[in-house]
């Protein structure tokens, strides 16, 4: 067993240098497309994380004047609840939305707020999503409110950017995997080629049929592995720098189940190319 | 050691390759198999290999029915069995040593195992002086002497020769045929095909003759023609 797997090392890595240069761009077009299904599957990730917060949460949010009055606030409070197309009211004292707002955004942007410098604010549900237009056109105005918001249309708007970014990215990720395993069959298919007396004479002196096939298949194997190492750098990398606003960022346990999967699809393909060659140029 | 019992091959093209062959070889025989190019001489050593399985009929060998075998267990077959062909099938960039020790290692034999047997085979084919050498290096009959050992450096029951002779001077053939005798000698059966007229009608072994695919002739102590009116025995 010592004597072989000496052996297979050997053989694998003997080969992988004697095709370096194929090797090297079968690794790279791996990492290439395994990056884009990384980050595919982040922005996926996170873009339901943000919505989701932000769907449980206000659909309409009426924003008073950090300085609105006592009766401002509670004439608005009434009109809030006798309209009937608001179902239900809440409402967020400034201390509330200081803490929301600490929690939302980055420290770069809450350190210079205070509590008296956050608006309080009334988080209402409509009886149906579209009446928020109607909520925020008829509070717009009022004495006391700074603003009315009602992210549900920017929430599907950006939903549905994201979504076309995510079948673009996993539509190049799978062409660049398809040619990743057609690039590993054929350094595999090189590598036998090299190696055919040694494998006829293997053959006739009676070697195993594994025997002779296991050091093909770990060089694909190897392929893939170093291809999704580079792609889970790339993906950590985007993790961590990731450009966006505090909704979207994710937490440790989703990077590692990107990378899981990342690796697991690398590997994958790595064994698969390795295997259609061995099955169509390697006869044993 | 060998038993074939109505064994018959034809090829997908629909040439016959052997009809309704049936004979026996004893362990320690040394059998010439002669005839034309095409009578199915190589078709009978591919099946001896289990490259090929006959259409009908089966082959034993050591006992066993080889067609029985399944396929994970032919190369532990083909461990019993050294071969060695005309073209040698040395590799070009391992010396002489190496593709002797090659033979074992890829059969999962220990180092301890190849830095015994290796000097032992290459003594006694006499190449203990060129073991560094390339094959690239040696003659025509060197080579031939390095393929021998590796065929069976593994102590084979059985050593198949596809017309070991047919690439070598006289003085090389000889030395060749010296070298299996000595082989055969230790117990190994030995099955050589041959064009080599002279080498069998010297030698006096049993000589199986082979035309279109039939047997014609199975001679104890043989000679290569047939013009000397012998009979099927």
């Amino acid at each position: 067993m010592r004597v072989y797997i000496r052996y297979a090392v050997k053989e694998t890595f003997s080969n992988l240098w004697r095709n370096r240069m194929m090797t090297i761009a079968a690794v790279l077009t791996v990492a290439v497309s395994l990056s884009l299904v990384g980050s595919a599957l982040l922005l996926k990730q996170s873009a339901a994380q943000a919505s989701a917060q932000w769907q449980q949460g206000t659909r309409v949010t009426v924003w008073m004047q950090p300085s609105a009055s006592a009766a401002e606030l509670s004439n608005v409070q009434t009109e809030l609840a006798n309209l009937p197309i608001v179902k239900s009211c809440q409402f967020f004292s400034k201390a509330q939305d200081y803490a929301e707002a600490l929690k939302l955004l980055p420290q770069s942007e809450t350190s210079v707020l205070t509590v008296a410098d956050m608006p309080s604010s009334f988080r209402c549900v409509p009886t149906v999503p579209a009446n928020a237009f109607t909520v925020e056109s008829t509070f717009a105005n009022q004495p006391g409110v700074y603003k009315v918001t009602a992210p549900e249309q920017q929430i599907r708007e950006m939903n549905r950017a994201i979504r076309i970014l995510q079948i673009v990215f996993l539509a190049l990720a799978g062409v660049l995997l398809l040619s990743a395993t057609v690039l590993i069959l054929n350094t595999i298919r090189m590598a036998i080629f090299a190696r055919r007396r040694e494998v006829s004479v293997m053959k006739l002196v009676g070697a195993t049929n594994w025997f002779i096939r296991i050091p093909y298949i770990t060089e694909g194997f190897i392929q893939g592995l170093l291809g999704s190492a580079v792609a889970m750098l790339a993906v950590t990398a985007l993790h961590t720098w990731y450009p966006l606003h505090n909704e979207f960022q994710l937490n440790t346990s989703a990077l590692v189940g990107t990378n899981a999967v990342v690796l697991v699809v690398g590997v994958l393909i790595g064994s698969v190319g390795s295997a259609i060659a061995i099955r169509r140029f390697l006869d044993v | 050691m060998i038993r074939f019992e109505n064994v018959s091959k034809t090829y997908k093209n629909g040439t016959p390759a052997l009809k309704d062959i049936s004979l026996d070889i004893e362990k320690g025989e040394f059998v010439f198999l002669v005839g034309a190019s095409g009578s199915g001489k190589t078709t009978f050593l591919r099946l001896l290999l289990r490259e090929e399985l006959p259409d009908q009929g089966r082959i034993l060998e050591a006992g066993r029915d080889i067609g029985e075998l399944p396929k994970w267990r032919v190369p532990y077959l083909r461990r019993n069995i050294g071969c060695v062909f005309q073209d040698f099938r040395l590799l070009p960039n391992k010396s002489v040593f190496e593709n002797v020790a090659f033979a074992l290692e890829v059969i999962g034999r220990p180092k301890s195992t190849v830095d015994s047997q290796v000097p032992q085979i290459l003594e006694l084919v006499g190449l203990t002086e060129k073991s560094k050498n390339l094959p690239g290096e040696l003659s025509g009959g060197e080579q031939q002497r390095v393929a021998v050992a590796r065929a069976f450096v593994n102590r084979p029951l059985i050593l198949l020769a596809d017309e070991p002779t047919g690439n070598l001077d006289p003085a090389n053939s000889e030395s060749i045929m010296a070298l299996l005798e000595r082989i055969n000698r230790t117990g190994t059966t030995v099955v050589m095909a041959t064009h080599d007229k002279a080498l069998v009608d010297r030698m006096r072994r049993r000589v199986i003759e082979l035309d279109k695919g039939e047997m014609i002739r199975d001679q104890v102590r043989g000679v290569y023609g047939i013009d000397e009116g012998v009979t099927l025995s």
